[in-house]
């Protein structure tokens, strides 16, 4: 009895579940693989992968994606490492005063940025893919710290000290000991700032980098009325999306060891 | 200067916005519980922005010439639910909502969304026509006898004429709309960097001294009209063509060019221009233009007006210029939808309201208090007996009377229909000539080359929008090298990573 009361508290997500995300996705589905008169149809699809530009314009926010995340992997990892680690007196502020950025709206943060950057640059437009890259490390950097922080903070210290005991210097202790052992941090943050960078692009029309990214291109389909084209293209992403999911978290449960799981960790 | 215009304006429509929501609940309990039988209600999709939403401060009383005070209190369509009964003796209440843009609109109506009255751009209302979802005007809302028809009395007389002269099918456009705000587009510029010369030519979008300092619109429309305009520019500027006895239908024709050759063109042209140009924008271009970030902008009059006005309150000067080549004339106008009037429960009083209501907007009152929020021009030009608007235009842009140096002004193509009409002459400062006033209306001659851009038909409108997506998104080609083989080194790396676990696996297996 006390069991079937329990699953009833999933009732409400379940509902907003279907509602919110299952139902959206058939709809999606439907537009994708259908044409105009509602006939079955892979039209969509071939048209996607026949064209240079729509295949470009994948590849653009693919490697948009992957700079911002290694960037932002770069310079979180250290600072995370620092704030877990470090013997610091005002901690708590110090995070405080990364995670802050996140309270103001980030449409408001991009335009300080864009004035910032045009003071620096001079003219934006020469620029267009590292201002992008900088507006989007600048929008998600504290998505890879705290992740990677909280994994560090949780760290079992006894492992460290028997590293040391057994005679490893601090570098190895590090690359042998806390690396691995932070690997689900990473993949989680690698996840919170690789998806959105692939289709924020209200990032890159702020900016003024007037390229289609994957979220735009859909948009620019939509506006046309062509909502098959646009739903497949979403579908695309998505399955894209779906096998690097797979992908890294079968990588994470090897690295980490089974049982401590990535983000999706059975 | 007079000082004048709606600077605080947006903000104050946000804050008045949030102050609806906060007692809009409450109030929404009330109407239920108030409606009677003989009620209806009128849906109402209008642009974002595009009608006087009232709480002017008591400062912004503008009193005109002619003794009209022009004050908005509540929002228009709330005085329109009051003006109605009084007028009529019936209850209507008006269910307003807003659109980004015409394709949202579109996109909306097609998903079910039932309104009566809405306000889409021109080619959106032919492409409404040609689809059969437009109700036709009836009879008596052009019956210029009854003076409660503000339209058909104080539209001027510009306005009818394009709206007459224009077919869908055989059937004039004016049947179906009836005109709000109009305007024309061109080049919003900078004229210490920029010559007039040079921002009077589309070309300048294409011109290397200003490369990435000049910005376009980011929507195929306009981008496309720019790049006609620059394809065509030896023959459009040719003195020959242009004096012509048939250059407005000629231009109209080219300006209109959808052929596939023409599409390519374009697009290889608009690929080239990409490389030239600052940002493809909607909104920013305004601010940008103030800032000096750009120098020249591809834009609409209203947005022009509403940029030069705000470059003044900085003390730094912008004008704007209609390229030679020709421009779009674009106006929105208010049709109704069969969909929305068919039905309801009592179609021929929901008629009645729809074009009740398209006459209160028209009503030169009303139509100053658009234009004094919204910042764009009205179809609206009153009668010699009610020279409101025309009292406005003076108000704003006439100069004091003391001011010696003033250049005549004629708008009696608009206000009257004929050119030289003496009272429909503005006294304007010279700098007036070539900045707002002429934004706002432009001259008589400038609106000889402006043409409509139809709508483009399912065909065509496919090539467009590819065309487009071809040229805003990323040339495969154009990924360098090094980025090529980085990939390939990540791509070796990670297979080399998995084949030494997979086989250190299958060794302690072994």
């Amino acid at each position: 009895m006390q069991l079937r009361n329990k699953k009833m508290l999933c009732l409400p997500y379940g509902v907003f579940l279907i509602c919110f995300v299952l139902a959206p996705l058939v709809v999606i589905i439907y537009y994708a693989l259908t044409n105009g008169e509602g006939r079955f149809t892979l039209e969509n699809l071939t048209g996607f992968f026949e064209n240079p530009k729509t295949t470009g314009t994948l590849l653009y926010s693919f490697g948009i994606a992957v700079v911002t995340t290694s960037v932002c992997l770069l310079l979180a990892y250290p600072i995370a490492y620092i704030l877990a680690r470090g013997k610091m007196k005002h901690k708590s502020v110090v995070l405080m005063l990364f995670i802050m950025p996140m309270w103001i709206n980030f449409t408001l943060r991009i335009t300080a940025l864009k004035e910032i950057l045009t003071v620096i640059e001079g003219n934006l437009s020469f620029h267009p893919f590292l201002n992008t890259v900088i507006g989007m490390t600048y929008d998600f950097l504290p998505f890879m710290i705290l992740p990677i922080y909280t994994t560090l903070l949780k760290l079992d210290k006894s492992l460290l000290e028997a590293a040391s005991d057994l005679g490893a210097d601090s570098v190895r202790t590090f690359f042998q000991v806390t690396l691995p052992l932070s690997v689900p941090g990473i993949i989680s943050g690698i996840f919170m700032v690789f998806l959105p960078s692939m289709t924020n692009y209200v990032v890159l029309d702020m900016l003024y980098n007037s390229t289609y990214i994957m979220g735009s291109l859909i948009g620019a389909y939509f506006a046309a009325y062509d909502w098959h084209g646009g739903s497949m293209i979403a579908l695309v992403l998505l399955v894209i999306i779906l096998v690097f999911t797979l992908f890294t978290n079968r990588y994470s449960d090897e690295d980490a060891g089974n049982g401590r799981g990535g983000v999706l960790g059975r | 200067m007079k000082l004048r215009r709606r600077t605080h304006k947006r903000l104050q429509a946000a804050f008045l916005a949030f102050a609806l929501c906060l007692t809009g609940s409450g109030a929404g309990a009330g109407t239920v519980f108030a409606k009677s039988q003989d009620e209806i209600v009128l849906r109402v999709c209008n642009w974002e922005e595009y009608m006087d939403m009232g709480g002017w401060d008591e400062e912004e009383r503008i009193v005109l010439d002619n003794g009209v005070t022009i004050f908005g209190e509540k929002p228009l369509y709330e005085d329109f639910e009051d003006w109605y009964f009084e007028t009529y003796g019936m209850r209507v209440r008006v269910e307003y909502s807003s659109f980004g843009t015409n394709e949202d609109l579109y996109n909306q109506l097609n998903l079910g969304d039932t309104y009566d009255l809405v306000c889409p751009s021109e080619y959106m209302i032919m492409k409404l026509m040609a689809e059969d979802r437009l109700e036709p005007y009836s009879e008596t809302f052009y019956d210029k006898n009854n003076e409660r028809n503000y339209y058909i009395n104080n539209v001027s007389p510009f306005i009818n004429q394009v709206m007459n002269e224009n077919e869908i099918n055989g059937e004039q456009w004016g049947k179906y709309a009836a005109g709000y705000m109009w305007g024309i587009t061109g080049v919003l510029y900078n004229p210490e960097k920029v010559s007039q010369d040079e921002a009077s030519s589309w070309k300048i979008f294409e011109n290397e001294r200003f490369r990435r300092q000049v910005a376009l619109k980011d929507n195929v429309r306009d981008s496309y009209f720019a790049a006609l305009g620059i394809l065509k520019a030896d023959m459009l500027t040719d003195e020959a063509f242009q004096n012509a006895p048939d250059y407005a239908k000629r231009l109209e024709e080219e300006m209109n060019d959808i052929s596939q050759t023409t599409i390519d063109a374009a697009q290889e042209l608009l690929e080239r221009l990409m490389d030239n140009i600052y940002s493809l924008e909607t909104d920013s271009g305004k601010a940008d233009m103030v800032s000096g970030k750009i120098v020249a902008d591809y834009q609409w009059s209203g947005d022009a007006v509403y940029a030069m006005d705000q470059a003044d309150e900085d003390d730094f000067e912008l004008r704007f210029s209609v390229p030679k080549e020709g421009a779009n004339l674009w106006f929105d106008g208010w049709v109704m939808l069969k969909d929305g009037i068919h039905k309801s429960t009592d179609s021929a009083r929901q008629k009645h309201a729809a074009e009740a209501f398209v006459n209160f907007m028209s009503r030169p009152d009303n139509a100053v208090r658009n234009m004094y929020y919204i910042g764009y021009t009205s179809s609206i030009a009153g009668t010699k007996d009610n020279d409101t608007v025309f009292s406005y235009i003076d108000w704003c842009y006439g100069a004091e009377d003391d001011t010696a140096d003033t250049v005549a002004y004629p708008l009696g193509y608009f206000f009257s229909g004929v050119s030289e009409d003496e009272d429909y002459i503005i006294a304007a400062p010279p700098e007036q000539v070539d900045r707002q006033l002429f934004a706002q209306y432009p001259s008589e001659d400038t609106l000889k080359r402006t043409v409509v851009m139809h709508y483009f038909d399912e065909a065509a409108s496919k090539a467009i929008n590819k065309m487009w997506i071809n040229v805003r998104c990323f040339d495969i080609a154009d990924v360098p090298m090094a980025a090529w083989l980085a990939m390939l080194a990540v791509f070796l790396l990670l297979v080399h990573k998995i084949y030494a676990k997979v086989s250190v696996k299958n060794v302690t297996v072994q």
